[in-house]
């Protein structure tokens, strides 16, 4: 009914430049204002809404006091039970109104705050997905996910305060109306007091403000340390330090505790100070009223009507001071959000200029050497064979992967999940500054983008390929690729597209059968969050098999077994050479048991690929080879379980 | 169909991933506005349905830790509030004052209108209105100090009682058995010390005060209605009668429609954080247009339960409503007749209407605390839950090893009745000497690792150091025995010193600290930092290479200093690029040590005294390099295929 969630068209294109097509919306994010007023304009209606209910919603508010007064001069004191009818006629049907619409208002003000955080969840996960490695290099994970849990719900907040405040302002106007036409001094008297008491509080809401924020950093604070605890029970049981971490919570829990404290301290203030300058108020219209009714120019029904106005009053201008504040803190997450959301993709669409993709040279085929080629470091594969790249420095082999790739490199500059300083302008100077750095950042990767990649597949250069052609065509696993939460089924198959036979076979080819029989529900069974309760290796050769299943025209595997027992390792070598006949595969080790199978291996070093050959001929020819791939017979004796296969 | 894995086929569901949501509730409604009503009212209950399902599900988690009844909570809380009994009476008794003090004043004020209506000189009225104005002020004032100082003693009380209950909680997880934190899955805990603390916190630090200072406000006006005229008081009762309806359904349905409103978010938050955190996988399998949809489906179930306890509430208010605001009308409806009658005064009548006015805050916030309590309520019992996890073994504190002699004997084991996954395993290990465990994963290697360092008691046989079962010593000595080191090296929120002296944190020196740091290495850079032990690392503070974490790791054992050690998997997840420095560490730390090393490269065999092969829960070869070689066996075979 009122339009939640909402559908969000932002984000489809994967490169830069290219117009947005007709039903795509496009964030404005050249400042947090604007960016809030796009999203309030996004839901006018649900603002529209709002608006009226509120206004109806206010209505025995307003009119409550009047009827009340005239039932009371009219009908009990007149003794007219006619009267009394009418008047309280009235005032039932302003009471349904009422109560009706704050029925329907309150599905109006969630519904406003649920839009536009659902809205800023979604344009989250579009960013993601459409920038992927990209934006990892710029905002630390960290900040995305608080974006779409906290700043996304400030934001909504924001909204539908937006909504309520323009209802607050038109109740007051027929107030006003109201009191000023009943009588011109008592009028003015609540007209002018009104707004004083409000603004008179609000000197003491700044410190509770601060309270509040001191305690709610240190409250954040406690619950990471009990999450820390957790994090870390298996060991602090395991091996001991019960007392010290149990001793460090203690005492920041009382430090929580004392800043608690004084948040409700001064809570208790400004309740306090509410009920003081309300009664203020009210003995303020008794007496002026009184002396009113003594000179006869006032009734009580009339009196009795501005008590009612008095305490309404109150009401609009708490709800413009909290619009204020709702703004400020809007600003604040809006500032935060499109911090990410500005962030645009780094590639330029692809050359349409059909003579660049024509191959260059010679052309080249199954057997080929150079189906794939890297000109900075020489590497060649030929097409529907096994490479594997070995080098002393696995980082170097895992940088080579990425550039096959066409991924950016890991950035110089760090991105450090940084807390913010104290203090609103050192917090505003900090924020700046994090712009910068990954405006510079964002510039390089375009820079880079841009020009020739270096690495061709088939004789194109990948620059000159459509971004998702390269995808599709070329996979590099990641060296901690990521299993999702889900059935067993949807970790192998995330699209749901192959059939079981393809999905046995797989799982059969990376030999996961302790997997399977762990696992109760066959493909049903469930697989927790970032593949939480199986083992490092099992989860390795769980995202192998997902990888196998995709069975993509280029597979680049780095370390593909890295954390699998030699026995098993031995048994994936063995049959994965079968399952990608006729595909072009590279892999990264330097496990003999892998280097037995590939057709080629290429030997990397500084940089530049130094030998190339079949396992055993280059084990037997080539020393600097021989060095790299037997280091683990040859460990000196003090080194008895160095785990690593490419250890020092 | 053939199938590779028994049970494949019968679990292989054809159809691909489909919506969290019952397309039926997403359907747009058409028709008259009775078929829409109607159509409103049937998704309504398939809502209903559907939370009530969600939360009969996690009340009874298929895995997890258990949780406690209501009157466990209540006692706990009972007991928390008897010690604190001087705050609790300092609070009742100012807040008593208040509300009289906010119950005089529209009794003197309504007083005055009689007076002002009973035709007496103009200068006599004058000077009564003064007077009463001037009353009236000084009630005002008392009554805002009382409050000042009961809702300060409410802020004490409160969060004095949350700060305790919550440091109970992490005293009762961190004694949590041994065996239990090493088989149960974190997800479960970190959701109780995060969310449930969280509304626990709601309901102690802000709910329960509130409860006492709303209930007490709203007997004395009630009070203070039937003092001011018993016949205008009438209308209390369709006031009652209307609330206990509302209460009653709204808190039959209401919290099992927010914890399972509770998950939904907590799955939106667990997609977007596997996207985010994994999204260069995402970007690689090209998965961005499926994590996308989940994300969408996510917010789409986030929405339904939304639209769920929106109806709730929308129910709720519109009847209290109702209830507070109608007994206005009544009241002028009765006060006229009682008028004529000479029953009631206009000033009884004024009062009347300004206390049915007052009662309408306390009633809407007596209706908040009822909500947050019973979500309190809720948390609170599954973090006592906590506390009822029975011990895993019985401790003899007099048991002392004669030496570091571990021998396990005839071990079965069974982490599911009836599947063993050890069978008749027995291993006697010398002093001093590196045993490499090899074999296919599932074999039973970790198993009998964690046998062999007392983390689990086997189901038959037993493990004993130095002539005492592992499962008889109390953990403090047991750590300085053996110790069990896995790929995890956790950084603690906390100095470096408080991440090293761990297993012997009562009784480590600095200079202790500085001794194990030089043993892996890692006195040098921590000499430069600014604060050197006392620097504090983990999460945002100081942030550590991986080698530096490891080392940290390293450190801990060297603290901890067991005869024997069980390395599991303990070095494959070092990163390669900094081996150099930590494998130099590893080996400083195992010198003079029994070490199990559970491997996965061969070399790491080859380089050991003794080689264990476990396939199928049993040893199947036992000896060192050249005698498995000879044996020509399981282990010979992989060792050729790898060599060659």
């Amino acid at each position: 009914m009122f339009g939640f969630p909402p559908r969000v068209t932002a984000y489809t294109s994967s490169v830069r430049g290219v117009a947005p097509r007709p039903d795509e919306e496009v964030p404005d994010t050249r400042s947090p204002a604007r960016f809030l007023l796009w999203t309030v304009g996004r839901q006018l209606p649900q603002v529209a809404i709002m608006w009226l209910v509120c206004v109806l919603w206010l209505l025995p508010g307003m009119l409550a006091p009047l009827f009340l007064g005239r039932a009371i001069d009219e009908g009990v004191r007149a003794q007219d039970m006619g009267r009394t009818l009418l008047w309280c006629g009235l005032l039932t049907i302003t009471i349904l109104i009422s109560v009706t619409a704050d029925a329907i208002q309150i599905g109006a003000e969630v519904a406003n705050w649920l839009i536009a955080m659902f809205r800023m969840m979604k344009l989250v996960a579009r960013k993601v997905a459409q920038l992927g490695h990209v934006i990892t290099r710029r905002v630390p994970p960290g900040e995305m996910l608080s974006i779409a849990s906290g700043d996304a719900d400030t934001i909504g907040a924001t909204a539908h305060t937006a909504a309520r405040v323009l209802s607050a302002l038109t109740s007051f106007a027929v107030v006003v109306m109201l009191v000023l036409s009943e009588s011109v001094r008592l009028g003015l008297i609540v007209l002018i007091a009104s707004p004083i008491i409000v603004v008179g509080a609000a000197p003491i809401l700044k410190p509770v403000q601060k309270a509040q924020l001191a305690e709610r950093e240190r409250s954040s604070k406690l619950t990471g340390m009990a999450v820390d605890i957790v994090a870390g029970l298996r060991i602090l049981r395991g091996i001991g330090g019960e007392r010290t971490f149990g001793d460090n919570y203690a005492k920041q829990s009382q430090r929580v505790r004392e800043a608690g404290v004084r948040v409700g301290t001064w809570w208790a203030a400004v309740d306090s100070s509410a009920v003081l300058l309300s009664g203020v108020l009210l003995v303020l219209l008794t007496w002026a009223g009184a002396s009113e009714m003594i000179a006869g120019r006032l009734s009580v029904g009339q009196l009795v009507s501005f008590f009612g106005y008095a305490v309404f009053l109150l009401n609009p201008f708490w709800l413009l001071f909290e619009g204020a504040q709702r703004w400020i803190a809007g600003l604040v997450s809006a500032d935060k959000t499109i911090g990410l959301l500005r962030h645009r993709p780094p590639w330029a669409a692809a050359n349409p200029d059909p003579s660049r993709r024509q191959p260059q040279g010679t052309p080249t085929g199954s057997g080929h050497d150079d189906f794939l080629v890297d000109t900075a470091t020489g590497f060649t594969a030929a097409q529907g064979q096994f490479t594997i790249i070995v080098s002393a420095d696995p980082d170097e082999a895992a940088k080579l992967a990425d550039r096959l790739g066409r991924y950016l490199p890991s950035t110089q500059e760090a991105e450090e999940d940084d807390e913010e300083p104290e203090g609103s302008k050192a917090a505003r100077e900090h924020r700046r500054k994090k712009a910068e750095r990954r405006a510079r950042i964002a510039a390089a990767d375009e820079t880079h983008a841009e020009a020739p990649w270096g690495v061709t597949l088939a004789g194109v250069d990948l620059t000159d390929m459509p971004l998702d052609e390269v995808r599709r065509r070329i996979a590099v696993s990641d060296a901690s690729p990521g299993v999702f939460a889900g059935t067993l089924r949807e970790a192998l198959d995330p699209t749901g597209t192959h059939d079981r036979d393809e999905a046995e076979l797989a799982l059969y080819t990376v030999s996961a059968d302790d997997v399977w029989d762990s696992l109760p529900d066959g493909w049903q069974s469930v697989i927790d969050e970032r593949g939480r309760g199986l083992s490092g290796g099992q989860r390795q050769r769980l995202v192998l098999a997902r990888m196998l299943l995709s069975a993509p025209e280029v597979a680049v595997l780095v370390e593909p077994t890295s954390a699998v027992d030699a026995h098993t390792e031995a048994r994936i070598a063995a049959r994965l050479p079968g399952y990608r006949k006729g595909l072009t595969t590279i892999a990264t080790t330097v496990s003999p048991l892998w280097l037995r199978q590939a057709d080629k291996v290429a030997l990397l070093d500084e940089g530049r690929i130094v030998a190339e050959g079949t396992h055993s001929d280059l084990l037997a020819t080539n020393p600097a080879y021989r060095a790299v791939v037997t280091r683990g017979f040859d460990v000196p004796s003090d080194s008895p379980v160095s785990d690593t296969k490419a250890g020092s | 169909m053939a199938e590779m894995f028994p049970g494949s086929a019968s679990t292989w569901d054809g159809a691909p991933r489909t919506s969290q949501v019952d397309s039926r509730l997403t359907s747009p409604i058409a028709g008259s506005l009775l078929a829409r009503l109607r159509e409103f009212v049937s998704r309504h209950r398939m809502r209903r349905a559907h939370a009530d399902e969600v939360y009969t599900r996690s009340r009874n988690p298929k895995r997890g830790l258990p949780v406690a009844d209501a009157p466990a909570v209540y006692a706990f809380t009972g007991r928390m509030l008897k010690s604190r009994k001087g705050l609790i009476a300092a609070m009742l008794i100012a807040n008593g004052g208040a509300a009289v003090a906010g119950l005089i004043a529209p009794l003197l004020l309504s007083a005055l209108i009689d007076d002002l209506t009973s035709g007496e000189t103009e200068a006599a009225m004058l000077a009564q209105v003064n007077r009463v104005v001037l009353i009236v002020l000084i009630i005002t004032i008392a009554q805002a100090v009382l409050q000042l100082v009961a809702r300060r003693a409410s802020a004490v009380l409160g969060h004095g009682m949350l700060a305790e209950a919550r440091e109970d909680v992490i005293r009762w997880v961190l004694k949590l058995p041994l065996s239990r934190v090493e088989s149960a899955s974190t997800g479960d805990l970190v959701t109780r010390v995060t969310r449930d603390v969280g509304s626990m916190a709601g309901a102690v630090r802000w709910a329960l005060p509130r409860f006492v200072i709303t209930g007490m406000t709203l007997l004395f006006t009630m009070v203070a209605l039937f003092v001011n005229s018993w016949l205008l008081a009438l209308p209390l009762l369709f006031t009652g009668i209307l609330l206990w309806i509302a209460m009653r359904r709204y808190l039959r349905w209401g919290p099992k429609g927010y914890i399972a409103e509770g998950h939904t978010y907590s799955r939106i938050n667990s997609t977007l954080t596997e996207t985010v955190e994994g999204a260069r996988t995402v970007e690689a399998i090209r998965l961005g247009d499926t994590r996308v949809a989940l994300t969408d489906d996510d917010i789409e179930a986030a929405a339904q339960a939304e639209t769920y306890t929106l109806s709730l509430r929308s129910e709720l208010f519109f009847i209290t409503g109702l209830a507070h605001r109608l007994p206005l009308v009544f009241a002028v409806i009765i006060g006229t007749i009682g008028y004529g009658a000479d029953l009631v005064t206009l000033g009884q009548i004024t009062a009347a209407t300004l206390y049915l006015q007052q009662l309408v805050n306390p009633i809407e916030m007596m209706i908040m605390v009822v909500n947050q309590l019973q979500v309190g309520v809720a948390s609170t019992s599954r973090l006592i839950g906590i506390s009822s996890v029975p011990p895993d073994r019985e401790s003899d504190p007099d048991a002392a090893p004669v030496d570091g002699h571990l021998v396990a004997k005839d071990l079965r084991f069974a982490y599911r009745e009836g599947h063993d996954v050890l069978h008749d395993v027995s291993l006697d290990l010398r002093p001093g000497e590196r045993l490499a465990m090899v074999g296919p994963s599932g074999g039973g290697k970790s198993t009998l690792g964690r046998l062999l360092a007392g983390i689990n008691g086997p189901r038959e046989g037993v493990v004993e150091v130095g002539g005492v079962d592992v499962m008889r010593l109390p953990l403090e000595r047991l750590r300085t025995e053996v110790a069990l080191v896995t790929q995890e090296h956790h950084v603690f929120v906390g100095t470096i010193r408080d991440n090293i002296v761990l297993a012997r944190e009562d009784s480590t020196d600095d200079a202790a600290v500085w001794r194990a740091l030089s043993t892996v290495a890692a006195a040098e850079w921590v000499h430069k930092l600014p604060d050197g032990i006392d620097t504090m690392i983990g999460s945002s503070n100081y942030s550590l290479t991986p080698a530096q974490a490891q080392q940290i790791a390293l450190a801990r054992l060297v603290i901890a200093d067991p005869h024997t050690l069980v390395l599991d998997e303990a070095t494959s997840l070092i990163d390669p690029t900094t081996a150099r420095h930590v494998e130099g560490a590893m080996n400083a730390l195992l010198t003079g040590r029994t070490v199990v090393a559970i491997a996965h490269r061969l070399h790491t065999a080859h380089d050991a005294d003794r080689i264990a092969v476990v396939e199928d829960g049993r040893i199947v070869e036992l000896g060192s390099h050249a005698d498995l070689m000879a044996a020509a066996g399981e282990y010979a075979r992989l060792w050729q295929a790898w060599r060659s």
